[in-house]
């Protein structure tokens, strides 16, 4: 440390340190001065009270000069900081009405951004726990021919092994499909979820196990695949977390499989929908197992089944994998003698899993920042009113010598000061309502269950104080330290002038409250009426009074797929004999669970190129299914007990009219796949369901009978679909107990109404429309607030002025209309700024928008009306007061 | 010229570590020396000597010590410092440099363009 900066330094601790010391030998300093001089000026014949006033006038402000001292020193920083704290405290201690206002509702604004924004850290930015996940790409292949059905498909076995050999874009490449087994042994048996890929998926991904190991490089070749490696959740719930599980077996259908690791707790696996369609893994994973797959058993073009994940060299782009990916893909196309144009798509996983939530996000962020914004112009507002009363005090402090920056300073300070005080309240209510929101949140938001409030959403929460404050307070310090002191002393001159100016300010401040409130509740107001549009669609079933019950038998007491229609059909005979039910029928997949089962339907006796042929969502189901669903029979008939022995099938309408145009289908035949397999005969047309989700398109669908061998169907899972006469729930117990009659083995997966089905498919929706909502309800209530307070001070400031016109003979109905008029200007201008914004924000909204447009008339129209209304309501209240005016009285108010 | 002049911006600093470079001095002593020095010419508001006194002190080229003044009584007296000593001549040097190149200019005849 050199010498000067070694007495700054100095200077500066001991300016701190010993303050008060500094502060009396300043006194003593300065005394001495003025002394010394009018001493000087006594001996040269000056009378005493003359000299000593001389001294002072000569000096100069002696307060002025000491700040100045102050500031020189360099303890300025932290000491005036600690003034301006103790200032503001007292201040706002003065006002404490004004202070416990602007407290709470910062709380709310900056508790809401800060909770919304730890769902948007949790969702959007803290990157997936893999190493580099941006290298991380999904692979996926496509058929051009097909597009028009399935636009891309998951890999397939030998596609992947030849990428692996051949391709050099890519460190490696690993893939992996989805796999339930029933876990039996310590406890009750249970089915598990979970995956089986190749050795290298954990290397792929970069993931390392916290026990144990990962998978080796020859386990997944079959015979040597009997490992298994458990996520951390399964192995806490199951096993208690047991260390010594490593190296022991566990039971998995039946058979022992070593556990040889456990993944750490932050690992996650991409979900179904973020592998692309058709890949189906369960949003709770419990274990992976090695591939243990024959390729040979494999066809060169065929069982697109698994997601296929590769990790890019670094240096290599996408596009240039990509080229070489789709080399190899058509030299596959070649050696399978297809004349088609096969090729690889590439999506970059991150976006993948977080893709589809981020414009929702983004917008209940942007939602919740409007309503900040919005709190923080009431307080502005606040601020601009007490103006009037810091006008005079700050001249006082001006005309005492302080600078214009340090009562800037000193205005900021108190406003940091308000919004962390609101901030520390509402950091403390984000944590109680994120709890909520979590809750209450769709389960398939990613990573939901990652929310919590570390330190970048602290950070972010003290950020946002702070800036608020700055927001807020910046205006009325501006305006304050704009006012000459001699101006603001005059008393009297200042309440006309400065009242005019500020009235200006904040007329703008309640426009753009208005604005900002009417954006949200017209972007609330489409969010609704999709919503509704949403619930209100057509589902092509019924859904109201059924009950679902989802089973998964385990496959080592079901090998054979006659033993499972064995158990189907003695369940359905004892739910069948329940008071009660009025229909209940089997299905393999529930609407909304997804695709499965596609295949290609080749009209009997027509020659159509396999790739041509439209692709349906095979469906299994026992005779009664339609009616406990629902489902409209259009033309033929439903399956009777008769059927049992034939190949005969249901078809969807869409498909009838895609396959049969203008013919009457039923009765005609088709293969299922190639031409080489049986024919199935069609007696019956059903109306067309939304299966996928209630915003897309009916699938085609056939619906074939559970137990046709025909139709090599063996999925081990299926749903009972139960149509009540009553209350549905009141059946649940029952259909439990005729499922546990059959066998007490069988795990009941999930036992639910079929409404709930629906509503979890649009929860995602649901939670964006309602927190929008909130929002908006919120901003509206702000808004009102400050409007009603802008005006009602206006009044209140303005008595003597109307006092005196009404004494000059204004009618008590002029000056109502006059302050209406006055109150209600900023509020329209802001409306339509508000309803101008929104059609530019419509556009941004439009995906998850249904069924309305984001310039929707109605809506607009509604939200006009109520934003019309409450500010109506909020301006009359106070142009009413002003009517109580006595002249008299409010002349001698001043 | 018999109207004080009005100190130029910045000199004021100068002139503080000049008068107190001929010795230790209290804040009314400086006045008085920067008086005499420049046979009062200058006009000095008294007060704004002590802001300029502190961030001198502050930046270490001057120190101050208690002690006793002529009348008796206690006064905070200022020293000029090494790193001050250094300073002043920096200073000095700088303005003797620029009161040329001014004087230059200024004293310029039309025919020597």
């Amino acid at each position: 440390m050199t010498r000067t900066r070694w007495a700054r330094f100095r200077s500066w601790v001991n300016a701190t340190r010993r303050r008060s010391q500094m502060e009396s030998e300043m006194d003593a300093e300065l005394r001495f001065h003025m002394e010394t001089y009018s001493d000087e000026l006594i001996r040269s014949g000056v009378p005493r009270e003359e000299a000593v006033r001389r001294a002072a006038l000569e000096f100069g402000g002696a307060e002025k000069i000491k700040e100045e001292c102050r500031d020189a020193r360099g303890a300025d920083l932290l000491e005036s900081f600690l003034q301006d704290v103790h200032y503001g405290v007292r201040t706002l201690r003065k006002a404490p009405t004004f202070a416990t206002i602007a407290i709470l509702t910062l709380a709310l604004g900056i508790g809401a951004t800060t909770a919304m924004f730890s769902i948007v850290n949790a969702v959007l930015l803290r990157p997936l726990a893999y190493r580099q996940p941006d290298k991380l790409y999904v692979i996926r292949e496509g058929i051009a021919e097909m597009a028009q059905f399935y636009p891309s498909f998951p890999a397939n076995l030998n596609g992947f092994l030849r990428w692996q050999s051949q391709c050099h874009s890519f460190e490696q490449i690993a893939i992996v499909e989805p796999l339930e087994k029933i876990l039996t042994g310590a406890g009750e048996s249970q089915e598990i979820h979970g995956g089986r890929g190749s050795a290298n998926l954990f290397e792929v991904l970069g993931a390392q196990p916290q026990l144990g190991r990962t998978f080796l490089a020859d386990e997944d070749r079959p015979g040597s695949d009997h490992v298994v490696i458990l996520t951390d959740s399964f192995w806490r719930d199951r096993f208690h977390a047991d260390p010594s599980l490593i190296g022991r077996s566990i039971t998995l259908d039946g058979e022992a499989d070593v556990v040889v690791g456990i993944l750490p707790p932050t690992f996650r696996f991409p979900k179904a929908a973020q592998l692309g369609p058709l890949t189906d893994f369960g949003s709770q994973l419990d274990f992976f197992k090695p591939l243990g797959l024959d390729p040979a058993k494999f066809s060169l073009l065929g069982e697109f089944d698994y997601a296929a994940i590769g990790r890019l060299k670094p240096g290599v782009s996408p596009q240039q994998a990509l080229a070489e990916l789709n080399i190899i893909q058509a030299q596959i196309a070649k050696d399978a003698k297809e004349n088609i144009d096969l090729h690889a798509e590439l999506w970059p996983l991150e976006t993948q899993v977080v893709g589809p939530a981020r414009r929702g996000l983004l917008l209940l962020l942007s939602g919740v920042a409007a309503m900040l914004l919005i709190v923080c112009a009431n307080l502005a507002s606040l601020l601009l009113a007490r103006i009037p009363n810091r006008l005079r005090e700050s001249a006082i402090r001006t005309a005492l010598g302080a600078s214009r920056s340090r009562l800037v300073r000193q205005m900021l300070t108190e406003s940091i000061l308000l919004s962390l005080l609101g901030g520390s309240l509402g950091i403390g209510l984000a944590y109680l309502s994120l709890h909520q929101l979590v809750r209450w949140g769709p389960a398939d938001l990613p990573r939901l269950d990652e929310v919590r409030l570390d330190a970048r959403v602290l950070g972010f929460a003290f950020l946002l104080s702070t800036m608020t404050a700055i927001v807020f307070g910046a205006l009325p310090a501006w305006r304050v330290t704009r006012t000459e002191p001699h101006d603001a002393l005059k008393s009297g001159a200042i309440t006309a002038t400065e009242n005019r100016r500020t009235r200006r300010l904040r007329e703008s401040l309640i426009g753009f409250e208005v604005a900002a409130c009417t954006l949200l509740l017209i972007v609330a107001g489409l969010l609704t009426v999709s919503f509704v549009r949403l619930l209100a669609v057509d589902k092509g079933f019924s859904a109201e009074r059924t009950l679902t019950v989802d089973v998964t038998l385990p496959r080592q007491s079901y090998p054979k797929a006659a033993q499972e229609q064995t158990f189907y059909d003695s369940v359905l005979r004892e739910v069948q004999r329940l008071p009660g039910v009025s229909h209940a029928g089997w299905i393999n997949k529930l609407p909304f669970q997804g695709q499965e089962e596609v295949n290609s339907i080749q009209a009997s006796g027509r020659v159509t190129d396999a790739l041509h042929a439209p692709l349906a969502n095979f469906r299994f189901i026992t005779p009664d299914y339609f009616q406990a669903a629902g489902i409209p029979l259009r033309q033929g008939r439903f399956t009777a007990e008769s059927d049992a022995q034939r190949h005969v099938a249901l078809i969807s309408q869409s498909l009838a009219d895609k396959v049969w145009p203008g013919e009457n289908p039923v009765g005609k035949q088709f293969h299922q796949g190639g031409d080489d397999r049986p024919l199935t005969e069609v007696i019956g047309v059903v109306g067309d369901i939304r299966s996928v989700a209630l915003d897309q398109p009916p699938l085609l669908m056939v619906y074939a009978q559970s137990g046709d061998v025909a139709n090599d169907w063996s999925g081990w899972h299926a749903s009972l679909v139960v149509r009540s006469t009553s209350e549905p729930l009141a059946l649940a117990s029952a259909l439990r107990g005729a499922v546990r009659s059959v066998d007490s083995t069988v795990p009941i997966v999930h036992l639910r109404q079929m409404t709930e089905v629906v509503t979890e498919s649009v929860s995602i929706r649901r939670f964006q429309m309602s927190l929008v909502a909130l929002f908006a309800v919120l901003a509206l209530a702000l808004a009102a607030i400050g409007t009603y307070g802008v005006l009602a001070y206006s009044v209140e400031q303005r008595r003597p002025e109307l006092g005196l016109r009404r004494a000059l003979g204004a009618q008590v109905s002029d000056l109502r209309w006059m302050i209406l008029r006055q109150g209600m200007a900023p509020v329209a201008i802001g409306l339509l700024c508000g309803v101008a914004a929104s059609l530019v924000a419509g556009s941004l909204i439009r995906s998850l928008l249904f069924g309305v447009t984001a310039s929707d008339p109605l809506t607009i129209a509604s939200v006009a009306v109520v934003v019309l209304a409450i500010a109506l309501l909020a301006c009359y209240l106070p142009a009413r007061r002003s009517m109580s005016v006595d002249p008299m009285v409010a002349l001698r108010y001043e | 010229m018999n109207k004080a002049l009005d100190l130029l911006q910045g000199t004021l600093d100068m002139l503080i570590l000049k008068a107190v470079s001929l010795g230790p001095l209290h804040g009314y002593g400086v006045l008085l020396r920067i008086q005499q020095i420049s046979k009062d010419r200058l006009e000095i508001q008294q007060g704004s000597l002590y802001p300029a006194l502190y961030r001198l002190e502050h930046q270490g080229w001057i120190t101050s010590e208690w002690g006793e003044s002529e009348n008796n009584r206690k006064a905070k007296f200022y020293r000029l410092t090494a790193a001050g000593k250094r300073r002043l001549q920096a200073e000095s040097q700088k303005w003797n440099q620029m009161t040329d190149v001014i004087a230059g200019i200024l004293g310029t005849k039309p025919e020597e363009v």
